[in-house]
């Protein structure tokens, strides 16, 4: 009963996923659509496969500035929720900025970022910074404010200096929410990147994939446009895959939302 | 409501209260000033309804939370340093194995790795847990996690021990089992214990003397020692002698919160 229901849980989605694909090509065949207008599946993993060496390199590029961007969010974010959890006034007199952060679309704030900025790199990086660091901010402070009273009490019973209730009760309590944080953060993270791309204008050799990606389809290239399309999905799915992996394994032991099945 | 004599004649006190009071900054008074001393190494039950200010002079005791008026004096034998406190859940760190939840005040206090390891050991031993240190809270029971959280307030072998309805949220069969294990422990180390609980047969059980709280505001309505015999075991829960103290305290509590009580049984 349970190897039917997993391997229904993995087959399904990709059977439903191979029948759209099938269908797609074919609707692209009988109605012999050209394929600057929408190439058919085949199509774009020739373009993908045929261009793969560049096309993975540009994606280097892009996930270089998205793990930068990720590192540096889970680390300063951490960092605000930790200032902000120092006292209800401080939280009351910054929090509504880090919201103000997270509401104002990044679009808007690139081209003030692009002229005070000279590096490119460093560009991209604080926009797809700006994307990415609200949730990891929000999530560690609910984190830091849900430690079990009993315990504070305890720390406080024996004595504990800030330092050790900090590294040894609010840093493990807020651990869960900082992960699940983080993992929202990672997508968050490459959208960043990608708008910082197209917002730069970056291009040519050294350019990330976002950037191929708007070029191919200047140049109605729509097939390789759709292989940077689906390496930059593949990318964000396995950056979501890892950071769910990562947070599973740091909790396994103790958070019920890394409970495995029982054997 | 007075000064209540020390079932210990002739031994100290371990903590006194002359007047302490406890108003919480929203005006709910939980404590009316009472007087209270606890003799040391002696084991004192508190009883009283649901909300009646228990926890919090446990709280205040503790030096978790200060009195609104009064003192409270803890004599050299009881100083925070050497408080254990057991509260109702478990409270273990989940993330973080039973022995390193044992360890816990020994590391808060800053003590050399290589002394912990075999107090800790010693601390899961006496509550029945050896081989347990390297599971974590979600692998024990709930009697067994309560057994590890016992054992965090005893690793520091502390004079004074506060438990706040440590064993409520637990079975009756596991219960009487910490009950009688608790007792053990309490016989041959002699902490001064203040236990709170709202099970009569418990405290009757456990304790020298039972002290009655009324509703809120609390205060100390009646002082009970129990007549039973110093060395007890759960042979004694079956006995007479045991049914009439439970009946003597339970009449008590029923005088605190105002009800009509019957004529107790002849026995
Ligand atoms: N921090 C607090 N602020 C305001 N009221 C409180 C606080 N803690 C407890 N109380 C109130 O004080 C009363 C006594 O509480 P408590 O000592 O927990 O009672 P018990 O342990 O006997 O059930 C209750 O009415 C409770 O609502
Ligand atoms: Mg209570």
């Amino acid at each position: 009963m349970r190897n039917v229901g997993s391997l229904a849980r993995a087959g399904l989605p990709v059977a439903f996923g191979l029948m759209v694909l099938a269908m797609w090509e074919l609707a692209v065949r009988v109605n012999h659509i050209p394929a600057y207008i929408v190439p058919g599946p085949l199509a774009v993993a020739e373009a993908l496969w045929s261009s793969a060496p560049e096309l993975i390199e540009a994606l280097g590029v892009t996930l270089e500035i998205t793990i930068a961007a990720l590192l540096l969010a889970a680390i300063t974010g951490a960092g605000i929720a930790f200032l902000l959890a120092q006292s209800r006034l401080v939280e009351q007199t910054l929090f509504p900025y880090a919201v103000f952060l997270q509401v104002t679309p990044i679009v808007t704030i690139a081209p003030f970022v692009i002229i005070w900025i000279e590096n490119i790199f460093v560009v991209m990086l604080i926009l797809a910074w700006m994307a990415a660091v609200f949730p990891v901010i929000s999530n560690t402070l609910l984190g830091l404010k849900s430690a079990d009273p009993n315990l504070k009490e305890l720390f406080r019973l024996y004595g504990a200096s800030r330092r050790q209730t900090l590294l040894r009760l609010l840093a493990p309590s807020a651990l869960p929410y900082f992960l699940g944080g983080l993992r929202i953060s990672g997508g968050l993270a490459l959208i960043g990147t990608v708008v910082a791309e197209m917002v730069a204008g970056t291009s040519g050799t050294g350019s990330g994939l976002a950037s191929r990606l708007l070029e191919a389809s200047y140049r109605l290239e729509l097939a390789r446009a759709l292989a940077c399309f689906v390496l930059l999905s593949a990318a964000g799915f396995l950056l979501y895959l890892t950071l769910d992996a990562l947070s599973q394994r740091l909790l396994r032991h103790w958070h019920e939302s890394a409970r495995s099945a029982e054997p | 409501m007075s000064v209540t004599a020390s079932t210990h004649d002739e031994g100290s006190t371990a903590v006194v209260l002359s007047g302490v009071g406890k108003t919480f900054a929203n005006g709910t008074e939980a404590l009316a000033p009472l007087d209270l001393a606890i003799a040391a190494g002696s084991f004192t039950a508190i009883v009283g309804p649901s909300g009646c200010g228990k926890s919090t002079l446990l709280r205040v005791i503790a030096c978790l939370a200060a009195p609104t008026s009064g003192r409270v004096e803890r004599r050299a034998a009881a100083s925070p340093q050497n408080t254990g406190f057991v509260f109702q859940d478990a409270t273990l760190m989940p993330w973080a194995t039973a022995a390193e939840n044992v360890a816990l005040p020994l590391r808060l206090a800053g003590e050399a790795g290589t002394d912990i390891e075999p107090r800790v050991a010693e601390a899961l031993k006496r509550v029945g847990l050896s081989g347990f240190g390297s599971a974590y809270p979600r692998e024990l029971s709930g009697g067994m996690r309560m057994r590890v959280s016992i054992a965090r307030a005893i690793v520091t072998a502390p004079r004074l021990l506060l438990m706040d309805e440590p064993f409520a949220a637990l079975d009756e069969f596991t219960r009487f089992k910490l009950n009688d294990d608790l007792l053990a422990l309490w016989q041959q180390n002699r902490w001064t214990v203040v236990f709170v609980t709202h099970s009569i047969r418990e405290a009757v059980f456990l304790s020298e003397r039972v002290i009655v709280m009324s509703p809120r505001p609390g205060r100390i309505v009646e002082d009970l020692v129990v007549e039973l015999p110093a060395r007890r075991d759960s042979a004694l829960r079956l006995g007479h002698a045991f049914a009439d103290q439970c009946a003597r305290v339970s009449q008590a509590v029923s005088l605190a919160m105002g009800e009509d009580v019957p004529e107790r049984a002849a026995s």
